[in-house]
This record gives C-alpha cells, sequence and structure tokens, in this order.
C-alpha cells in the first residue's frame, strides 16, 4: 500500500476542507450582498466595494487550493485545445462588473482562430487574477492582446496606470522558490500564474510569465507565455 | 450573440436556497422561460423523468442524499437526459472528475462558484454550438448506425472548422476503435501525436494495444501514461483491465488502490478493488473496500444486491458471522422481492450457518439457493453461479453442482478469464483440476462444430452451416464464438444470394443478441460496418 509523500498529519486536509467551508460561505455572502445592491435603486459604493473584495477573497481562496493540490501531488493540468478568445473572455466576464463599475475601456485585440493547448480553467483564473489588479491600478484603459511568437502564444494584459513597483520588476518570477517578491495580491496573483505557467510543457518548451513597465499605454505590462 | 435561452427547458437543481434564487434571477435576466427547480437529487430525478430538459444546471454538493455526480449518472443512466441535453455541474472550487470521483460519465461543463450572468451565457453558447455541430453524429450513434456516424463525422472534417477539428479527430479514432478499425484509429493518434503530446491520443494507442492482444506493450504505454499525468484516472482504469487479462491480481489491487487514493469517491472503482483483493486474499483491503462501496451505493445508480453479498462473504471468512447476517439482513430490506438478492442471500448463509455449526439451517438454505439458481438460469450472473456451486460442492450437493457446472462451462467455454475465476474456485475448495476433462472436452467440441461449420460455408452450404450452429448453440448458449460465426456466416449469403427482409430480420435480431453476450464492441464493429455497406448497396440496386 502507498500512502502520499506529504503525510504530515490530518493539517493539509483540514486546511482544504476548511478553506472550502470558507468558499461555501463566501458564496452565499457574495450573493446576498449581489440581491441587495440589486434592491438598491442608486449604485452603492459600500456594496460595491463589498461586492469586489468578496470576490478578491474569493480568487485567493481558489489559488490557494490550487496550489495546496499541487503541493500534495494530487494535481495535473488538464489540457486541451481551446479558442484563446474562450479563454481570455471568461477573464473578461469574471470581471465584467469591476470594469463596468470603474467605467474602464477595456481594448481586446485577439485572433478568433487563434487556438492553444492548455488547461482553460486554470488559465483563465490566473487571467482573471492579473486583470482585476490591471483594472484596480490603471487610469483609464486596459488592454488585452494576444500574439503567436517562436511556438507560444502569448497573452499580454496592459494598462495606463503608474506601473508595477521596482522590486516586483526585479524578481524574477519564474524561479518559484525565490518568493521574496510574494505579498499582497498582486504579488500572490503573479506568483499564481508563473506556477500554472511553468507547468504547461511542450516539446522542451515551458510556459513563464514576464512583467515590465514598457506599455504601449504607459503603464504595467504583463505578457504570459504558453508552449 | 445569436443563441438565446427562450424556449429552453431549464433545470436548477441546488440545496442552498440563495444560490437556487440567485440562478433562477440570473436565469431570467436571461429571458430564460421555463425555469424548474429542485432543492435534492431525487427532487432533480423525478423532474426529470417528467419532462425533457435542454439545460441542467446542477450543483455537486447537494447536502444529504445524492451528490451532483450521482444525479448525472443516474439521469444518463436510465436515458432521463439524452445527447442534446447540456449538463453543467457546478462547484464551489476548481473541480475535474478525479476530485469527484467520475467513472463513467462525465458533465457537458464544470463550473466554479460564484459566477456571473455573461460567464454562464458564454459557457451555453459554446456547448449549444457545439451539441449543434455534432448533432447529427451523435444522432447516428443513439439510433446505433455506427457507418452513418463515420461518414458524418468523415465529412464534418472535411468542412475545415479549424475549432472543431482535433475534437472530431478524437471522434474518428473512438469510432474507428468501435469499428473493429485499428489502423485507422492508430493512423488518427500519430498524427495528433506528432503535434502535440495530448494524453487521450497515448491512452487510444494503448487501447489499441490492448484491443490488438499486446496486453505487455499496452501496459507499458499505460504506466508511462500515468507517469507523467498522475490524475488521468481513465489510465489507471486501463491499467487495471491489462493486468486483469494477464491474471495478474495483485497488480489490478495496487493500481486500483493508487487511483482510489487520488480519487475515493468512486463506486465502480471501490467495488474492483474489493473483487480484485478479495482473489488475492488480502481480506482486510476487501472488506474496507466493500464498505465503501456499500456507503456509497447508498445514493448511487451503481449499487447493487452483490456490494452486500460481497461484504456478507467477506465477513463469513473472517468468521464474523453475525456481521454476515446482519448485513444480508440489510440487504434484504434494501431488495424486496429480488430474486437475485434473494439467491445471493441464501447462498452465503447457507456458508455461515455451516461454520456456525447448524447444519439444518444450513441446508435449508442451500436447498433454497439452488431452487432459485434453476428457476433464473442463465439469468442468474455467472459469477454467483459459481458461489452456487461452490456451496454446493462443500455441503457434499455433488450432482446440483455438476448440473450447474456442465451448464456454467458450456456457456462460457470461450472465455478464458472466466474459465480461470472456475478454476481459482475449484482450486479454493481442495478440488484442483476437477472440471479440467469437461472444459477440454467443451473446447473440442466447440472446435469441431467450427470447423465442420466453416467447411460447410465455404462449401456455398450456407443454409446446412447455419444449422449446424443453430443446433450448437442450444447446448452451448450465449457462445460469443458460434454467435459471431452465424453473423459472418448471414452477411455472406446476403452478399452472394437473394436479398430478403427474412435474412436482414434474423441479422438484427443475432447483433443485438451479440451485443448482449458482450461480444467486444470491435469484433461486432467489423460486422456493422461491412453489414451496413451491403444494405447500402443494396439501397442503390433498388
Amino acid at each position: 500500500m502507498q500512502t502520499s509523500p506529504k503525510s504530515n498529519g490530518l493539517f493539509p486536509t483540514i486546511l482544504a476542507s476548511t478553506v472550502h467551508d470558507i468558499k461555501n460561505s463566501l458564496g452565499t455572502l457574495l450573493e446576498l450582498v449581489r440581491q441587495a445592491a440589486a434592491r438598491q435603486d442608486g449604485q452603492s459604493a459600500e456594496l460595491n466595494q463589498l461586492e469586489f473584495e468578496a470576490a478578491r477573497i474569493n480568487h485567493s481562496l481558489m489559488q490557494l487550493l490550487v496550489m495546496y493540490k499541487v503541493d500534495s501531488q494530487k494535481f495535473s493540468l488538464d489540457i486541451e485545445e481551446s479558442a484563446v478568445t474562450d479563454i481570455v473572455n471568461e477573464a473578461i466576464h469574471q470581471q465584467a462588473r469591476l470594469a463596468g463599475l470603474h467605467n474602464i475601456d477595456l481594448q481586446v485585440d485577439c485572433n478568433a482562430d487563434l487556438l492553444c493547448y492548455c488547461d482553460s480553467p486554470i488559465i483563465s483564473n490566473a487571467l482573471a487574477a492579473v486583470l482585476n489588479n490591471a483594472l484596480r491600478y490603471t487610469r483609464n484603459t486596459v488592454l488585452i492582446s494576444v500574439a503567436e511568437e517562436d511556438g507560444y502564444v502569448h497573452i499580454a494584459i496592459e494598462d495606463d496606470g503608474d506601473g508595477y513597483p521596482p522590486h516586483f520588476l526585479a524578481a524574477d518570477l519564474n524561479d518559484t522558490a525565490e518568493l521574496d517578491w510574494v505579498s499582497g495580491n498582486t504579488g500572490l496573483g503573479l506568483y499564481f500564474v508563473s506556477v500554472m505557467a511553468g507547468l504547461h510543457k511542450n516539446a522542451g518548451k515551458s510556459g513563464f510569465v514576464r512583467i515590465d513597465n514598457e506599455s504601449c499605454l504607459g503603464g504595467a505590462r504583463f505578457k504570459l507565455f504558453l508552449p | 450573440m445569436s443563441f438565446s435561452l427562450i424556449g429552453k427547458n431549464i433545470l436548477i437543481v441546488e440545496d442552498n436556497p440563495v444560490f437556487r434564487k440567485a440562478m433562477r434571477d440570473m436565469l431570467y435576466s436571461l429571458q430564460a422561460g421555463n425555469v424548474v427547480e429542485a432543492d435534492n437529487g431525487i427532487a432533480a430525478i423525478n423532474a426529470m423523468s417528467k419532462n425533457c430538459f435542454d439545460i441542467v444546471l446542477c450543483d455537486y454538493n447537494l447536502g444529504v442524499g445524492k451528490n451532483g455526480q450521482q444525479v448525472l449518472e443516474e439521469a444518463r443512466h436510465r436515458k432521463l437526459i439524452d445527447y442534446r441535453c447540456v449538463f453543467i455541474l457546478i462547484s464551489a472550487e476548481q473541480t475535474t472528475s478525479a476530485v469527484l470521483g467520475v467513472m463513467d460519465s462525465k458533465p457537458d461543463e464544470y463550473l466554479t462558484k460564484p459566477f456571473n450572468a455573461q460567464q454562464l451565457m458564454s459557457r451555453l453558447t459554446r456547448n449549444f454550438a457545439r451539441k449543434e455541430f455534432m448533432v447529427s453524429i451523435d444522432k447516428a450513434l443513439a439510433g446505433g448506425d455506427l457507418s452513418k456516424a463515420i461518414q458524418l463525422c468523415d465529412s464534418l472534417l472535411l468542412s475545415a472548422d479549424k475549432k472543431m477539428h482535433l475534437h472530431l479527430l478524437k471522434m474518428r479514432a473512438e469510432l474507428a476503435i468501435s469499428a473493429g478499425d485499428f489502423d485507422k484509429a492508430r493512423q488518427i493518434y500519430h498524427e495528433v501525436l506528432e503535434h502535440r503530446e495530448l494524453p487521450w491520443a497515448r491512452l487510444g494507442l494503448g487501447v489499441i494495444d490492448f484491443q490488438n492482444n499486446n496486453i505487455e506493450q499496452a501496459i507499458a504505454g499505460f504506466q508511462s501514461l500515468v507517469a507523467d499525468n498522475p490524475m488521468l484516472m481513465e489510465c489507471y482504469d486501463w491499467l487495471g483491465k491489462a493486468y486483469e487479462a494477464l491474471d495478474q491480481y495483485t497488480d489490478v489491487e495496487n493500481v486500483l488502490q493508487q487511483a482510489l487514493q487520488l480519487s475515493p469517491q468512486s463506486i465502480l472503482r471501490q467495488k474492483k478493488l474489493a473483487e480484485a483483493a478479495d482473489k488475492n486474499g488480502n481480506l482486510e483491503t476487501a472488506e474496507k473496500a466493500y464498505k465503501s462501496v456499500v456507503k456509497l451505493g447508498k445514493h448511487s445508480v451503481h449499487r447493487s444486491c452483490s456490494d452486500f453479498s460481497g461484504l456478507a462473504k467477506l465477513y463469513a471468512k473472517t468468521n464474523a458471522a453475525e456481521d454476515a447476517l446482519k448485513t444480508l439482513e440489510e440487504m434484504r430490506k434494501e431488495y424486496a422481492n429480488h430474486p437475485e438478492a434473494e439467491l445471493r442471500a441464501s447462498t452465503v448463509e447457507a456458508d455461515v450457518y455451516k461454520t456456525l455449526g447448524n447444519e439444518e439451517l444450513s441446508q435449508k438454505a442451500l436447498l433454497k439457493a439452488v431452487d432459485i439458481c434453476s428457476r433464473l438460469g442463465n439469468k442468474a450472473p455467472r459469477d454467483l453461479q459459481l458461489e452456487v456451486v461452490k456451496t454446493c460442492f462443500l455441503s457434499d450437493e455433488h450432482d446440483k453442482a455438476e448440473e450447474i457446472l456442465y451448464d456454467l462451462i458450456h456457456a462460457h467455454i470461450d472465455d478464458e478469464q472466466f474459465l480461470n475465476d472456475l478454476r481459482r474456485m475449484q482450486s479454493g475448495i481442495g478440488m484442483d483440476n476437477h472440471s479440467e476433462i469437461l472444459i477440454q472436452k467443451t473446447k473440442q467440441a466447440l472446435i469441431a462444430t467450427n470447423n465442420k461449420g466453416v467447411a460447410l460455408y465455404k462449401q456455398g452450404k450456407f443454409k446446412e452451416a447455419l444449422e449446424l450452429f443453430e443446433q450448437a448453440i442450444l447446448t452451448m448458449p450465449d457462445n460469443k464464438t458460434i454467435i459471431v460465426n452465424m453473423l459472418k456466416i448471414m452477411i455472406h449469403d446476403l452478399k452472394v444470394n437473394e436479398f430478403c427482409e427474412e435474412k436482414n430480420q434474423r441479422i438484427k435480431a443475432l447483433f443485438i443478441k451479440a451485443k448482449q453476450i458482450g461480444v467486444d464492441q470491435h469484433k461486432l464493429g467489423i460486422l456493422q460496418m461491412e453489414y451496413a455497406k451491403l444494405r447500402q448497396s443494396q439501397a442503390v440496386k433498388a
């Protein structure tokens, strides 16, 4: 009989169950907030904020659960061929309310025929977290663009905000053992998407993430490369 | 967006009233008109038996009772929904089928809570587009027309829809396997793999090896595949099947243990583990697995009375007679007026009472078992008939035992796996090689009949050959080789002789029979394709 290699007591299982339970409560909370918001005629800033924060907690928990599974070796990607537009649209739909609330001009430049191989729910969720940050830190515009390059499909999310702080730019995102830069929501989101990108492999190539402040809009630029 | 919910029948299955209301509001805001709600699994099944739904949105965690996966399995199993229905399984965490213990029935889509109207709409749009694209193939398959499904798939592949191309290739390869056309399937998988290392294509190659009886090669392929994709549960199942074909039950047990550690919710896998561990004499593992099976079976369409009798038998083996009897009592409650259940119960009871030293009750139970067994005849599962034989031998009812054995051996003479089970049973009670002479004689008789039939067939004496096989089937009912031979002759007959409706009807009936007795699909597929071609050319002539 085999035992799992990291069976250091019950804690991991309890952690996973607890997170699961919090997620359930959070889901109910989020729904009640939505229903309350719908009943109010005018827009309520507090309720919107509440909804936004609940959605963020939800995102973090989702990522935590996935990372837990990766750690306990109960995770492998489910790679399928998907239309990149579908993946991008799923991320946009997840964040649609936020974009609407902040009156942000969200532009998308994606060839409808472009296909890529990936675990699309995982990638959509990871992109949604990055998009969430872009929507928060941008001034007016966020641009999502997709292209093919050297056997990679890359998806870029850029904005016209102040850009990434220097310690993010200095960090090696693809060295996921080096965790100095992982703090705050942005850091966690980037960490998650880096790990998930790295699990995507094809013909000797691995997925990766690159960030800089070279956006054509003047702010931060995030790029995900999938082999 | 051209897709609309207007006129669609939608079922929401969700126990939490807040979410239920949320989904209902969402659907109404998307112009849905016909929305039905259920707050538990049984209510969902009832709703599906009354109405035909286009969309089912079902939460996984439904509190007590069935979970969402069990609702889906039961709905598909009982044909309450068909290929046109989009079934979306909703859960709180990012879900994969492994987590949910899916073994034979995947939903069309998984959706993670919370979601908004746009997300829901884009999933539904995508799924309906896919279904619409595939509808002609699915319809042909639902009608059992393999040849038409292949034609349709081929013409869709020419239509150059880039997004659907890979999906169609996968479908085409699976259809080729069903039709016994392994070369075509292999060619497709290689083509796909040249482009990209995709687990399903690798798995397909292993399946072809398995069907071609290259079991060792299949095992090597499956092993390297699970090493790279530890969550590919399907692959564990194939690995188990391959080891089973080699009669290596220790390996079967190990593979299933591994799979269940990752995905403990699958009742079918637990059942296989219980059976394998039982065969290996690992009673502790078997007991644990049977207990899980009984527990998981509570709300599952895959439950069976054999789950209870399996557990009871184990208790009997470990001298826990009381537990055994208690389990049987529970089983009788769950399966009232169920002859198979009663047969299982009586067989185990005969054993248990004997060990308790109560000859009278043991004898009574055995007589009852023998009586039900002869009444059920071939309808009693063969493993159960073996049990009865064993109990008869142990109780010195040799005549009765031989009688059942004779029929069993004749019916399953070309099934080596079953014959091994039979041998194992006999060795287990100190009767090594007991039936070997009968088995060899029966085998020779089958070969003789076959040779004679084939010779007649080669001389063009179709009628005589068929008559010979008809005779043989009386003594070897449900014999796969004979049924397949009859089909071959009849199809050839149609090719060279006059077409007539009566022959057609007979062929159709034989196909149904062949399916019932479990002739491998790929063997049947070759004949189905040949027959379909024949029908087509006849239609052209007419």
